[in-house]
């Protein structure tokens, strides 16, 4: 990893990507709207998102999708990147580690209770693995020198260069 | 990881070419402003950007601290560790032999049982017994026979059928919607029905726990199998027929249901207090076919759904027959003009 070029850029693109699809899922969820998805056999986007298992302590999961998804695509930002406060690498890395152990449960929970596979759901969890992937290599990088990514770094995402977090 | 750091932070990025320091950028004042790091005097080192600080140790791998070799270890084992455990169970769910097709048994969600037992009057009144798209079947009515009477009590209800029965899974949406006006329901499940059957995963309730407290009829309910198959061929057996129920079945299917053979049970079977007797689908789960329990159940407020005016027309014959038996109690149920158009079809009073 000679740089952290590509690595805040990738992770706002998929935290976007999951905060869409997150919304789309909770759209479907409240409205009754039919998911654009197959809904038969072991691929049934229905059947995962109105099976029990898709509420956790009252909350749909899809709303939790949401939640993780708003936040992470605020300290996936090009500011945050930057910044030298470790408090915020550190919220991005427990927000990573947190996220993929929910997707352990959820695709335990498709694979083994529900029976059925949301392609949707999938979506979320593959965008989510790899943030947590990106996010935990890039992380010791971040909090070992206790600054933030270096200007040049992220001079595809900044207009204007080398502004100060 | 420390090499890397090192690499990336103290000379990551491309140094400018020698010569420019005298007339420092308005990107190197930038950064010079915004990290402590690149605060050297720009002009200075003639190389701009983010060269190594003097003195520094040289960015090389080999003399990367050890903590922070461990610390790559430690990123990589936990990325691979979840990659582990996502890959080992995906491979026990392929090696395994359940079938992903096979619709489990889970508590119905609060959502599904609220649509299908509070569904509107209007609904029920509108409806009538009048499906133009899915014609529904009365039950049959036997005049003259004594009151069912199950486990000491009387009026009562006895329905015998199956998880996976494709009909008893249609049965079950109009029984559970008719019943929820006579009392409460406790305990329901969603399930569908075998998914090697005709209409395959129809979805619908399993009755396999579920309790109806009602002030007006005592209903018993079998599921005699479940929806699970076996390695060896049909279904695993859920609950047992007792001999009071097992008698019923024997003195009324004979003549009421189809496909009845001496010996075994034929599904769905319903026993409205000897009155009014179901022996195969009310209507045909076609209707259903591809429909998951919260789009059935949430489409029981239209009564222009082909799927609600199955349900509701055949909910309404069952209403009428249990009001004729509760001599018209709940008056709010038995009174209403669907209840009395199906009571005037079946030609029994309701009220």
């Amino acid at each position: 990893m000679p740089t952290l070029r590509w690595q805040p850029l990738t992770t706002l693109v998929l935290s976007l990507i999951g905060l869409g699809a997150s919304i789309y899922l909770t759209i479907t969820h409240f409205d009754k709207v039919a998911l654009v998805c197959s809904s038969s056999g072991a691929i049934n986007c229905e059947k995962v998102t109105s099976s029990p298992q898709s509420v956790i302590f009252g909350i749909p999961v899809a709303m939790l999708g949401l939640l993780y998804f708003v936040p992470m695509a605020a300290l996936c930002l090009p500011a945050a990147w930057r910044t030298a406060d470790r408090r915020i690498h550190l919220a991005r890395l427990v927000l990573a580690i947190v996220g993929v152990g929910m997707i352990i449960y959820l695709i335990i929970a498709e694979l083994f209770l529900i029976k059925a596979i949301c392609l949707w759901c999938s979506g979320v969890h593959v965008t989510t693995f790899f943030l947590f992937v990106i996010i935990t290599t890039a992380s010791p990088i971040v909090l070992a020198t206790g600054q933030g990514a270096a200007d040049d770094d992220l001079a595809d995402l900044s207009p204007a260069d080398g502004v100060a977090p | 990881m420390a090499d890397n750091a090192q690499t990336s932070w103290t000379g990551g990025n491309k140094p400018k070419p020698s010569g420019s320091g005298s007339t420092a950028s308005a990107k190197d004042k930038s950064r010079a402003a915004s990290r402590p790091v690149a605060a050297k005097a720009p002009g200075k080192g003639g190389k701009g950007g983010n060269t190594a600080r003097p003195g520094g140790k040289p960015a090389t791998a080999a003399k990367a601290p050890a903590s922070s070799r461990s610390t790559t270890l430690l990123v990589w084992g936990a990325v691979g560790l979840v990659v582990v455990i996502i890959a080992v169970l995906a491979i026990v769910k392929l090696t395994s032999s359940t079938d992903l097709s096979y619709t489990p048994v889970t508590p119905a969600p609060a959502s599904v049982v609220h649509d299908v037992t509070n569904i509107p009057l209007s609904v029920y009144d509108t409806v009538g017994v009048t499906s133009p798209t899915a014609p529904v079947n009365p039950p049959t009515i036997i005049k003259a026979q004594k009151p069912l009477t199950l486990a000491g009590a009387s009026p009562a209800m006895l329905y015998i059928g199956a998880e996976y029965c494709p009909y008893c899974a249609a049965e079950r949406w109009a029984m559970t919607a008719a019943l929820s006006r006579f009392g409460t329901w406790s305990g329901l499940k969603i399930t569908g029905s075998s998914h090697t059957d005709t209409d395959a995963n129809t979805s619908t309730f399993s009755y396999h726990g579920a309790t109806l407290t009602s002030p007006y009829l005592t209903f018993k309910s079998v599921e005699l199998e479940s929806n699970q198959p076996l390695a060896s061929g049909g279904y695993a057996n859920l609950e047992p027929v007792t001999k009071e129920e097992a008698n019923v079945y024997a003195a009324y299917a004979s003549k009421n249901v189809q496909g009845w053979q001496p010996g075994t049970y034929s599904f769905p079977f319903i026993n409205i207090n000897n009155l009014a007797v179901i022996g195969g689908p009310s209507y045909d789960p076609l209707v259903l076919a591809g429909q998951t329990w919260s789009s059935i159940a949430s489409g029981l407020s239209d009564p222009t759904n082909p799927a609600t005016q199955a349900i509701v027309a055949t909910a309404n014959y069952m209403s009428a027959s249990i009001c004729a038996s509760t001599q018209g109690k709940p008056g709010d149920v038995c009174t209403s003009s669907g209840v009395q158009a199906a009571a005037k079809a079946l030609g029994i009073n309701a009220s």
